[in-house]
């Protein structure tokens, strides 16, 4: 411990935060950190918790003032800097903890608090603070993907009221939401960036059908949304009619923004390292076998590598100097060696790698083979296939890279 | 996913074209569609009882026995078309478990009698058996087995053996110095007293157990033979299952390939099909690359394993032609390590290439990539359990680099 913050203070001591982020590590790692044990425990083995663990999570994150650190003092945040919301994420990720629930607090928040009216803010972000209200992301369509803005679920005017039509898919614990933030299309356009709306959406509205749909883990995490003439008040637009894409790309921005899974990089690399040496492998462990002591080497580089870039990308931003798609350069990296990390762990489990049932993934009962978080692990390397395609195909983080940073023609 | 070849032959008899020729017809048929496997899936049990039989009237299930039992004389040529099919249609019934290992091992070191009673049971598909041979997680050789056979009966545990759920009998490897040797094989009925079965499933839906004896009665595999018989065969029924992998593997990855590229052709993006983005062409061309190299490393696994029978067979010693087996007249050791180092360089090569191909598979799919609805999912998580069974690719990278030079 002493050793990484030694480290941390060495990589960040050109920083005027490094104070702050210095607190910030002795509070996540005292016992004042308010994080309840049975849901630590539960995320640290990668288990699936139930709405209201993730509810009392968000919660005792807000119970600091944490949960919305990253909004400004008006809005009931603490106004952090890119450099003290990125070190929080990292303390949480380290520590093995449940990730926080983006959409409201991440995603739909910033765009009310920056794009919405005066009664939107009020109605809005004072529930999101408090998790009384469960966001949703609207964004992805079947035909909609990687090409966002050829979105079709149509919105048409009906007096005071847009008649909403289309369908959603990957949606992200609708089966929770009440609410969801939504990209419509609100007119045609030969531009098709032009002519799409972002509407909030009653997901109790009539017309709102919410269809599981399973993950490669065998879990439900995602979900396809029906509209099917879905009433919703005008007064529920944010922004301009056909001004969406704008609220659409800054929320996408924020979605890339802050989560280069440093954290949770180191959190795996450790729980690697433990597996390798509690593995018999023969008469040795695992991790006195070369070949399986250089792999982890090599991932401990890269993690390393990472955590490097990371800081330097803030410390560049922090003196102004940004060079434009850092947000891609670091989401390409981190899921790419988060896959590589939880590869490898679950190889490190031999047989119980291989053995699964997602029945035991709630926290009961006895694990069918190997360590307790064996299923966890196998659970999480299977969800985190779609960690290169959510947010942005690694595939269009590049085209971003080599449009906005290089140049080059399309 | 249509364009399933199974035509490696290097010289095929007719009785071999026949046997590939019901695997294709099967295979195109509707009792072989994701949806009945979705159904499968879904049952206590985990495959199709109704398919099983079908495999057997097939005569897939016999295709190991010798012909004057009805069989096809078993060598790679008969076993790869099914084993390709195993993969490219991600069959969950004991194929590998039963029709390949334990009538291997059946065949190597059943007596007369036990033959008799056992083999035509086989082959109509009223026996299932599954070799309960591994003891911990992560260490796949077979040299030091915990698990006893002590005055008629088993006493130890095993580990996650494969099919060990839904077998009648069990084939279990332990360890007798007194009567025979470090390695005996011994058969026990599924619902012998003392046995505990702990059932579960593995990622790709096929079952699995682990398994307690306490004193387990178990009758023992004892053609005459050499001390160091049932070691020598139990080496040669995990070269087996590690080359029919191999072609289980080949199997998938061809799947994959043609579900993938028949996507990128029709998904459109971005005004497009996201094929006609050269970032992924590059990226398919290296998959199809990995394939034509997988299909040379499994033929030349076939190969090597054929020829071991062969030496074997010529030396007039069944199944002592593995290196270690020190059985008089065995081949020297080192065309055996030669041979080992091809099969388990393959294996390895072949783990890390159907990996990236499953990989790149889901992603090139994107979204629907990583549902549970599209079989390239369930292909992912098969690629992933055949990279263990019987062997990880550490097992056998190690043993290629250390049967080098």
């Amino acid at each position: 411990m002493l050793d990484r913050l030694y480290s941390r203070a060495l990589a960040l001591a050109a920083s005027p935060h490094a104070m702050w982020v210095m607190a910030a590590i002795s509070f996540a790692e005292s016992s004042f950190f308010p994080l309840p044990p049975d849901i630590l425990h539960k995320s640290s083995q990668h288990l699936m918790l139930t709405k209201e663990e993730y509810v009392r999570w968000m919660r005792s994150l807000q119970s600091r003032g944490w949960g919305v650190g990253h909004w400004p003092r008006e809005y009931g945040g603490l106004a952090w800097s890119a450099l003290e919301r990125f070190v929080f994420e990292d303390e949480l990720g380290r520590a093995g903890c449940p990730w926080v629930i983006p959409f409201g607090v991440k995603y739909v928040g910033p765009v009310i608090y920056t794009f919405g009216t005066e009664q939107q803010k009020r109605r809005f972000l004072a529930p999101i603070v408090s998790t009384d209200e469960w966001w949703a992301q609207g964004y992805s369509e079947p035909g909609a993907g990687s090409d966002l803005a050829g979105l079709r679920t149509a919105a048409e005017r009906d007096g005071d009221y847009y008649i909403v039509n289309g369908q959603k898919c990957w949606t992200t614990y609708a089966q929770w939401a009440d609410w969801m933030f939504c990209l419509v299309r609100t007119s045609r356009d030969e531009r098709v960036q032009n002519g799409i709306s972002f509407l909030l959406i009653d997901l109790r509205s009539p017309g709102v059908v919410v269809n599981p749909v399973r993950t490669m883990d065998m879990c439900h995490h995602v979900n396809e949304v029906w509209l099917d003439n879905v009433r919703v008040p005008v007064e529920n637009r944010v922004g301009e009619e056909g001004g969406g894409w704008k609220l659409a790309k800054f929320l996408l921005v924020n979605e890339r923004t802050y989560g280069s899974g440093v954290g949770e990089s180191c959190f795996a690399l450790g729980r690697l390292k433990a597996l390798a040496a509690e593995m018999s492998c023969g008469v040795r462990s695992l991790g006195e076998h070369a070949a399986f002591r250089r792999r982890i080497d090599e991932l401990e580089l890269r993690v390393l590598v990472l955590e490097t870039v990371s800081y330097q990308v803030l410390t560049d931003m922090l003196s102004g100097r940004e060079a434009g798609a850092e947000a891609s350069m670091l989401k390409i990296r981190a899921s790419e060696v988060y896959q590589d990390l939880i590869e490898a762990t679950v190889d490190a489990l031999g047989y119980a790698g291989v053995a699964y049932d997602p029945q035991t993934l709630h926290g009961e009962g006895p694990p069918l083979l190997g360590p307790s978080d064996a299923g966890g692990i196998l659970r999480y390397h299977l969800y985190n296939r779609a960690a290169t395609i959510y947010g942005g195909s690694t595939e269009i983080q590049r085209n971003i890279i080599a449009k906005s940073v290089l140049g080059l023609p399309s | 996913m249509n364009g399933v070849a199974v035509s490696d032959a290097i010289a095929v008899d007719d009785t071999v074209s026949l046997l590939r020729e019901s695997i294709e017809r099967y295979m195109s048929s509707e009792h072989c569609t994701f949806e009945r496997r979705w159904a499968a899936l879904k049952s206590s049990r985990g495959y199709n009882e109704r398919a099983w039989s079908d495999y057997a009237s097939f005569g897939w299930l016999a295709l190991r026995l010798p012909e004057e039992m009805g069989g096809l004389g078993a060598d790679s040529h008969a076993v790869a078309p099914l084993m390709e099919a195993v993969g490219a249609r991600l069959l969950l019934e004991p194929i590998l478990a039963s029709a390949i290992v334990g009538t291997g091992l059946v065949l190597r070191r059943a007596n007369a009698a036990q033959r008799a009673r056992l083999l035509p049971k086989l082959a109509e598909g009223s026996l299932k058996l599954a070799l309960a041979h591994h003891e911990t997680l992560n260490a796949f050789a077979d040299d030091e087995l915990a698990c006893e056979y002590r005055q008629g009966a088993l006493y130890g545990s095993k580990l996650a053996a494969l099919h060990a759920d839904c077998a009648d009998k069990l084939i279990v490897s332990a360890r007798d110095t007194s009567t025979y040797g470090p390695v005996g094989l011994y058969l026990v009925d599924a619902g012998a007293p003392g046995l505990h079965v702990d059932a579960f499933r593995l990622l790709d839906g096929r079952g699995a157990a682990n398994l307690h004896f306490d004193a387990v009665v178990a009758e023992p595999l004892d053609a005459p033979g050499s001390r160091d018989a049932s070691r020598a065969a139990l080496a040669v029924a995990l070269e087996e299952a590690t080359v029919a992998l191999c072609r289980e593997a080949l199997g998938a990855i061809r799947a994959l390939n043609a579900a993938t590229l028949a996507y990128v052709k029709t998904r459109k993006q971005f005004g497009r099909a996201i094929g006609a983005n050269q970032a992924l062409q590059h990226r398919l061309v290296e998959t199809y690359v990995l394939e034509q190299e997988v299909r040379a490393m499994t033929l030349a696994a076939e190969r090597a394993l054929d020829a071991g029978a062969a030496d074997a067979g010529a030396a007039g010693a069944v199944g002592a032609g593995v290196a270690g087996a020190g059985a008089a007249g065995a081949p020297g050791p080192a065309t055996n390590a030669e041979r080992m180092r091809i099969i388990s360089g393959a294996r390895a090569f072949i783990c890390d290439a159907a990996r990236r191909v499953a990989a790149e598979a889901v992603q090139m799919h994107g979204g629907i990539g990583v549902s549970d609805e599209l079989d390239v999912s369930h292909y992912y998580r098969r690629v992933m359990v055949i990279g263990t069974l019987f062997g990880n690719r550490e097992f056998h990278f190690t043993r290629f680099s250390e049967l080098g030079g």
